[in-house]
């Protein structure tokens, strides 16, 4: 059953049509991989789920129910949680508090929100914890992150989506600018998160691609011109066409 | 961070015997006024040219129930303090919508349509001349006619204000607004409706204004048109960034700095605000953190000698 859906899918910047009539279906438990060049509209359309704007026309479906127009903040609450190409952290926090103010929005409940302590939210500081020891950051809980490597701040991008339990985690290129031994240890942690979140996971690397996923949709110039199994992806031609720089037919 | 408490505890006591009632009490007043304006600026990261939009504002409405329906001090910091959360919650709300310079610019444009309203308005404000005769009414049988007993009072308040700004800070509404102040975009994609967030720290900055405002109002028996002037707006963020924003007790030290310069240079030498304009300069160029990181630094610095 698909758990995240979109119907015919578009959103045009004035004249430029960045996503055009997706429709795509992303099954419960699954890892959805996009792919295509740059400028295809992968990350417009991952704005488009997230509510950072919304479509111009068509429809989001999120469990079933049309999501369409939510903005960014209610998105969040609905368990779509996503992280960023470019690093988007909380500088002169520390890791725990970077997580935990994550962690903090999809809480249970926001009472005492103006005289409680932080420390006082037990559930949220533990699912914080979690998140940390989930990406292999918990020895450094007390840094600041802006202290950190390129390479953890990636990690710390991946904690903060974590954090707030999401039902489905959209990852906007994961490795984006690390080095070949911090992608390898991207990818296993990637895989390590397989089956317990349903992913959607925008990349350039087709070695990952296709390591990890269960099904890919290729765009290209705003369209899906192909989806299936990594299998069936590998020998598609107009896929080939797309990347060795033809104009897809 | 006992120790900081401590200290302001024995300036409380001490202040009184080395300046006038007046200017003491008028130092913590001014503290109330940056406690709430380094909400927005410290913690938000909102720039605010407005704050004394809610600080006139309260001084204004709860001056005149004073003075003309004889109101009693408690009902008074209750009206100043609605008075403060109401204006600022009205103002904030149109100025959340925007960010960057419009949002400055914003706070500072409705902060001029404030001023000259009071400026027109004669009849309640008294226009350029101030609203004079505001009436400082006992308390529980307390007389604060008495100039100690009133510093006392600001000073108890103050102490209050303190403890509920900390409160608030280390509270999950100051880790958000915090969020914010150093990602936008990312506080709202992992779920806090950040323009929301961003009118409550104006409502509760308003409220720490209005506050401040009717002590004022009380403390001089007047209110001046300059209570509600962008000039007054300048002196809070700029005695806040003096202090330290994004700390505390920054906003604190700031006002001390700034009250006591302003009342004993004033005396002295004319031109006196030349020497605020060079320490601006300073804490701009060197000291992002203000005179706080300026005594943390020191701190650091001795603590690693102590070790050579």
């Amino acid at each position: 059953m698909a758990l995240l859906e979109t119907k015919r899918l578009t959103k045009s910047f004035g004249a430029l049509t960045a996503v055009n009539g997706v429709s795509l279906a992303v099954e419960a438990g699954s890892l959805h991989s996009i792919i295509g060049p740059n400028g295809a509209g992968k990350t417009t359309l991952f704005n488009l789920l997230t509510g950072t704007f919304p479509p111009t026309s068509g429809q989001i479906l999120f469990d079933q129910n049309d999501i369409t127009g939510t903005p960014a903040s209610r998105v969040a609450h609905l368990g779509l949680a996503r992280s960023y190409q470019r690093t988007t952290v909380f500088p002169a926090f520390s890791l725990f508090d970077n997580v935990w103010v994550a962690a903090f929005a999809t809480g249970k409940s926001w009472k005492g929100l103006l005289h409680k302590k932080t420390s006082d939210y037990a559930e949220v500081t533990g699912r914080a914890r979690q998140a940390l020891q989930d990406v292999g950051l918990e020895q450094k809980s007390t840094q600041l992150a802006r202290q950190l490597s390129h390479g953890e701040q990636r990690q710390l991008e991946l904690a903060i989506a974590l954090a707030a339990a999401p039902r489905v985690l959209l990852l906007d290129e994961p490795a984006a600018g690390l080095s070949p031994e911090e992608t390898r240890r991207m990818v296993a942690l990637v895989r390590a998160l397989k089956g317990r979140y349903t992913m959607v996971l925008i990349e350039h690397k087709m070695d990952i691609i296709m390591s990890v996923s269960d099904r890919i949709s290729v765009m290209h110039f705003g369209s899906l011109i192909a989806e299936g199994t990594p299998a069936e992806i590998q020998k598609n031609a107009d896929v080939r066409r797309a990347y060795l720089g033809g104009v897809a037919a | 961070m006992k120790k900081p408490f401590l200290l302001i505890l024995i300036s409380i006591f001490l202040l009184p015997l080395v300046v006038r009632p007046a200017i003491a009490s008028e130092i913590w007043i001014f503290a109330i006024f940056g406690l709430g304006a380094n909400l927005l600026l410290g913690y938000t990261g909102l720039l605010s040219f407005g704050q004394s939009t809610f600080f006139g504002s309260a001084a204004y409405v709860a001056g005149w129930m004073m003075k003309v329906h004889g109101i009693n001090a408690f009902l008074a910091l209750v009206a100043g303090i609605g008075v403060g959360a109401l204006s600022a919650a009205a103002v904030g709300y149109l100025c959340v919508q925007r960010s960057g310079l419009y949002f400055i610019m914003l706070t500072f444009a409705l902060n001029q349509l404030f001023y000259f309203t009071a400026y027109q308005w004669t009849s309640v404000t008294g226009g350029e001349d101030g609203m004079p005769g505001v009436p400082r009414p006992a308390l529980a049988g307390i007389d604060f006619k008495d100039p100690l007993i009133y510093y006392a009072f600001v000073s108890l308040l103050f102490l209050l204000a303190l403890f509920l700004m900390k409160r608030i800070t280390e509270s999950p509404l100051g880790k958000i607004l915090q969020a914010i102040r150093e990602n936008e975009v990312r506080a709202e994609a992992v779920g806090y409706n950040v323009p929301r967030f961003k009118l409550l720290a104006f409502v509760v900055g308003g409220a720490f204004s209005g506050l401040a405002g009717v002590l004022y109002a009380m403390l001089f028996g007047i209110v001046p048109l300059e209570a509600i002037s962008f000039v007054f707006s300048g002196n809070v963020v700029f005695a806040t960034l003096i202090g330290g924003s994004g700390s505390l007790y920054g906003p604190v030290i700031g006002s001390f700095v700034f009250i006591w310069l302003s009342e004993s240079m004033s005396t002295v030498w004319a031109r006196w605000p030349l020497l605020l304009g060079v320490a601006f300069v300073l804490v701009v160029m060197f000291l992002r953190g203000g005179l706080v990181e300026a005594w943390t630094r020191f701190w650091t610095w001795r603590s690693s000698k102590q070790r050579d």
